[in-house]
């Protein structure tokens, strides 16, 4: 069994939003409704400066805060490492949202509560999500970490000491790993 | 800057409405139940061309239920390897956007009105037949922005003899071109991939798009390349560069002149390329002696030690060293210098030995299509030469016949030379200089005919709007946008039928022939169009129809021929230029106007884009201002210092006026830019009151501009102009 996990460079994001366009389309969402985000950080002062985007959405933890205060088990971490909220059975009380360290999920306007998917449905179809195939600078990396011969899994073999997590202080360990700037 | 748009009958567009209920109610209204059944329906893919912009990316579009899905980016094509920007995924949505209209709309007492293909053709034809007795054929007009249609529009003005077709390159380009027309006989590509050490002045791929080169800065990096970045503003292709340099803007070429003043003092240059395929080294020597670093630091605020050092990384690279071959800022069509800077970018390439060297500027391979004659004889070519003096001694000789000088149009409306115009794909009063004047031109027109699918401002003023399909609902012309290492020819495909009453582009043009008595020179259909331009390339429309896009010819090789210059060489002297008048060497020449350095609310006044939105066309797209809305993107920018000297807090409103315009704005605060000036996204200002999400949101920096024409290109010089900031 697969275990899916992402790389995010930090280095490499330009800022565009076509990951957020093209994930709202692959998962039939409305205009205001987002699956990932972007924070703005700048730095230092003219004309000595930078800027970065980092791009964020769920993190897959391992240890998910919001799959363990979901009273009715709609958010459910999967074999393959995927954290999902079963639609028909989420009620709509939003303690996964104020669980979550990461301010990625959403309330739809149906009701219940959704956020990244890992595009799942189309992965397991053979594709690759969305976010990660429309980038023009190559930020996101998809694929099974436990397969050693995925581009993700060399990726972090070779790149140990610049790789970062979010928030490693409240233990969640996400599956989403950064490449740090 | 806002004019009272006219009212459309609530009567008129439900009769229009009622031919298309079906397709309304599967289109339009109905989101939420098409997603959910979606889930599980079956797709159908088809390869056809992104119209989010003038890129043209080639795209997988993907249909269920009738309703387009998603889009994705072809792998094969040159200009986005497979990649997607935003506008790319949001911009589909536009073709359920209920602000489309439904049939062709005639404006009668101020009103629109719904009427049928045929009324609108006869009335039309009508109109033009005596507007051509009374003021002959050089009084009508075309105007688009680029699309695959453009040599059928140029056919139609030709057959009824008239010179006046015109692009937007005059508010975009024109002074690039002339430039490298002038020096190396014609616009080169950069070979960013291979290259070893990239210079990129005044222009953004990553905020106004160009996927491949993005792919490629990326690609270069990962080579080991340095990316050095030169832009008053911290762009966002500067997030991916080693250096930023916040040059002074309406400067670059004073920078420009003292990286070739190192070159040239310290023999850093490739001395073989230039004795062997350059003229006028000589002349180049004696007048760039005048600019050493140490003159420009003053003027450009780059420090001469940062100027020397890099000119050396650079040259220490050479032939594998470029400077982008530019864009719109700081080259195309800004300054009253933007020729004689991109004359000294092209000089200082050809002085690296890079001119279609690998890693270098390259000639890439274009696919030549075929001729339609003598299958379908052509029209003879139009008598006289175009009323806005382009190619003409004395007036713009340097100005491109091809582009013509579109915002000159209301100018030639108002002096009564221009009585007739279509425009399509494209909305001048929101993206010419000068709102207030480029209305009063296009009203003075006796016939104003817009092709769009939208109530644009343009359209919101014509006396006949024709609905043109949305990209993705209609076949077109075959297409040559994506050149490169190997040429490609690709082809604009009918993914969804289309809502509503509306027509191809294609269609209109040989539907507006015949009604005029001009069939003959289009008597053919667009399938045998398409056939015969593909001819001697190769390749089948069929085969075409089935991949999207397919390469043609022969695949790029590097080295050194005989140029398209007078003396066939790199012209570093140009003579041409000398004998109309021009320095032969690119000379310092000041900005036009700079901002009082005592006034504390003086700035220049700049612009560039964002990567969410093209021209005045994407703003009111839901998916795409959303992002704009989250994320306060429509803000000026000013630096932070100057707004503090006057009172302005980040996202306080502020107040903005120039010579011709006033407008209030919420001001974000940053590090990131020159002092000297604030930066205005492109895009917003949206005051047409049909388009309903864009409408009164933010500013247009066209609402500040003078009318103006640089005397080289007769271009816009759309930086040149100063403006007064205040808090509100
Ligand atoms: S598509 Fe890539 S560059 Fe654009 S915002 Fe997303 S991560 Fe950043
Ligand atoms: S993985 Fe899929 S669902 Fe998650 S942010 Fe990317 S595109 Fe959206
Ligand atoms: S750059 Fe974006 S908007 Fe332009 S053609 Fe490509 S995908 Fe479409």
């Amino acid at each position: 069994m697969a275990r899916y996990g992402m790389v995010i460079d930090e280095t490499k994001c330009v800022g565009c939003y076509a990951c957020r366009v093209a994930c709202q389309n692959q998962n039939h969402l409305r205009e205001n409704e987002a699956y990932n985000y972007l924070e703005e950080r700048e730095f230092g002062q003219f004309p000595h400066f930078n800027r970065e985007f980092l791009p964020i959405q769920c993190q897959h933890c391992d240890n998910p805060p919001c799959v363990s205060v979901c009273p009715t088990g709609a958010s459910h971490k999967r074999k393959d490492g995927v954290v999902l909220v079963n639609e028909k059975d989420c009620i709509g009380c939003k303690y996964c949202i104020a669980a979550c360290p990461y301010n990625v999920r959403i309330i739809k306007q149906e009701g219940y509560i959704e956020k990244c998917r890992f595009c799942i449905d189309f992965v397991e179809e053979g594709g690759k999500p969305a976010c990660v195939t429309t980038c023009m600078t190559g930020v996101r990396m998809f694929g099974d970490l436990d397969d050693p011969t995925s581009a993700i899994a060399q990726f972090i073999a070779r790149n140990g000491h610049h790789l970062r997590v979010l928030k490693r202080e409240m233990n969640t360990k996400p599956r989403i790993l950064y490449r740090k700037a | 800057m806002q004019t009272k748009p006219l009212k459309i009958s609530r009567r008129s567009f439900l009769q229009g409405s009622a031919v298309t209920a079906g397709a309304l109610s599967m289109g339009l209204l109905d989101f939420q139940s098409w997603a959910k059944e979606s889930a599980q329906t079956p797709v159908t893919r088809i390869p056809t061309i992104c119209g989010g912009c003038g890129n043209r990316c080639a795209i997988f579009a993907f249909v269920k239920n009738g309703r387009i899905w998603k889009v994705e980016g072809n792998p094969e094509a040159n200009g986005n390897q497979g990649v997607l920007c935003p506008k790319g995924h949001g911009y589909i949505h536009d073709l359920y956007n209920p602000n489309r209209i439904r049939s062709p709309l005639k404006r009668v007492n101020g009103s629109f009105q719904a009427i049928s293909w045929e009324q609108a053709y006869k009335e039309i034809a009508q109109k033009i037949n005596l507007i051509l007795l009374d003021n002959g054929p050089e009084s009508i007009f075309w105007v688009n922005y680029p699309q695959s249609n453009q040599a059928y529009a140029l056919r139609l003005m030709h057959s009824m003899g008239s010179p006046h077709y015109f692009t937007h390159g005059s508010t975009c380009f024109t002074a690039r071109n002339a430039a490298w027309n002038f020096t190396v006989g014609k616009l080169p590509s950069n070979d960013l991939a291979n290259s070893r050490f990239i210079m990129i002045v005044g222009r953004n791929p990553a905020g106004g798009i160009d996927l491949a080169q993005v792919k490629d800065i990326v690609k270069a990096k990962e080579k080991g390349a340095k990316v050095v970045v030169v832009d008053p503003r911290h762009n966002e292709t500067a997030i991916l560069a080693d250096e930023w340099l916040p040059v002074k803007p309406g400067t670059d070429l004073a920078l420009l002149l003292a990286m070739i003043n190192v070159m040239v003092e310290e023999k850093l240059y490739d001395k073989a390329f230039v004795a062997n395929n350059t003229v006028g080294f000589a002349q180049l020597e004696d007048e760039i002696i005048n600019y050493p670093p140490q003159w420009a630091e003053k003027i450009c605020d780059i420090p001469a030690e940062t100027i020397i050092r890099l000119t050396r990384e650079m040259a220490h690279e050479k032939p594998h060293a470029l400077i982008h071959r530019g864009y719109h800022g700081a080259i195309g069509a800004q300054y009253l210098n933007s020729f004689q800077t991109a004359r000294a970018l092209a000089i200082a390439n050809a002085l690296l030995g890079n001119i279609n060297r690998k890693g270098g500027i390259y000639f890439p391979e274009s696919a030549e299509l075929g001729e339609l004659q003598p299958a379908h004889p052509a029209p003879a070519g139009p008598a006289g030469p175009k009323a806005d003096g382009t190619g003409i001694p004395g007036r713009y000789p340097l100005g491109s016949y091809g582009d013509g000088i579109s915002h000159a149009i209301p100018e030639l409306a108002l002096r009564g030379v221009l009585k007739c115009g279509f425009v399509y794909h494209h909305n001048p009063l929101r993206t010419n200089p000068n709102p207030k004047r480029v209305i009063a031109g296009y009203k003075k027109l006796d016939l104003l005919v817009v092709i769009d699918p939208v109530l644009s401002e343009t359209a919101s003023i014509a006396h006949y709007v024709l609905p043109g399909t949305f990209y993705l609902e209609a076949n077109e012309a075959v297409d040559t946008k994506h050149y490169g290492k190997r040429a490609q020819v690709t082809i604009p495909q009918k993914v969804v039928e289309p809502l509503f009453d509306s027509r191809s582009g294609f269609q209109i043009i040989v539907d507006l022939a015949s009604n005029l008595g001009i069939g003959k020179y289009f008597n053919f259909t667009l399938d045998q169009a398409n056939e015969l331009r593909l001819k001697p390339l190769g390749v089948t429309l069929k085969d075409l129809k089935a991949r999207g896009i397919l390469p043609v010819g022969q695949t790029w090789k590097e080295g050194f021929g005989k140029l398209g210059t007078p003396s066939g060489k790199v012209e570093l002297a140009s003579s041409a230029l000398e004998n109309l008048g021009y320095p032969a060497i690119p000379r310092w020449e000041a900005p036009l106007v700079s901002p009082d350095d005592k006034d504390p609310h003086s700035f220049r006044l700049i612009h560039g884009k964002q990567a969410i939105h093209t021209h005045a066309m994407t703003a009111n797209q839901p998916y795409l201002m959303a992002i704009s809305r989250r994320y306060d993107m429509i803000r000026l920018l000013i630096n932070r210092k100057r707004a503090e000297k006057i009172g302005l807090k980040d996202g306080d409103v502020a107040e903005i006026k120039s010579l011709v315009g006033e407008g209030k704005i919420r001001v974000k605060l940053t590090e990131g830019l020159h002092p000297s000036c604030v930066w205005l996204p492109s895009g917003y200002g949206i005051f047409s009151k049909y388009l309903t999400t864009a409408y009164d949101q933010g500013l247009s920096y066209n609402d500040f501009l003078p009318t103006l024409f640089d005397p080289t290109v007769g271009h816009a010089m759309s930086s040149e102009v100063i403006v007064q900031v205040k808090k509100a």
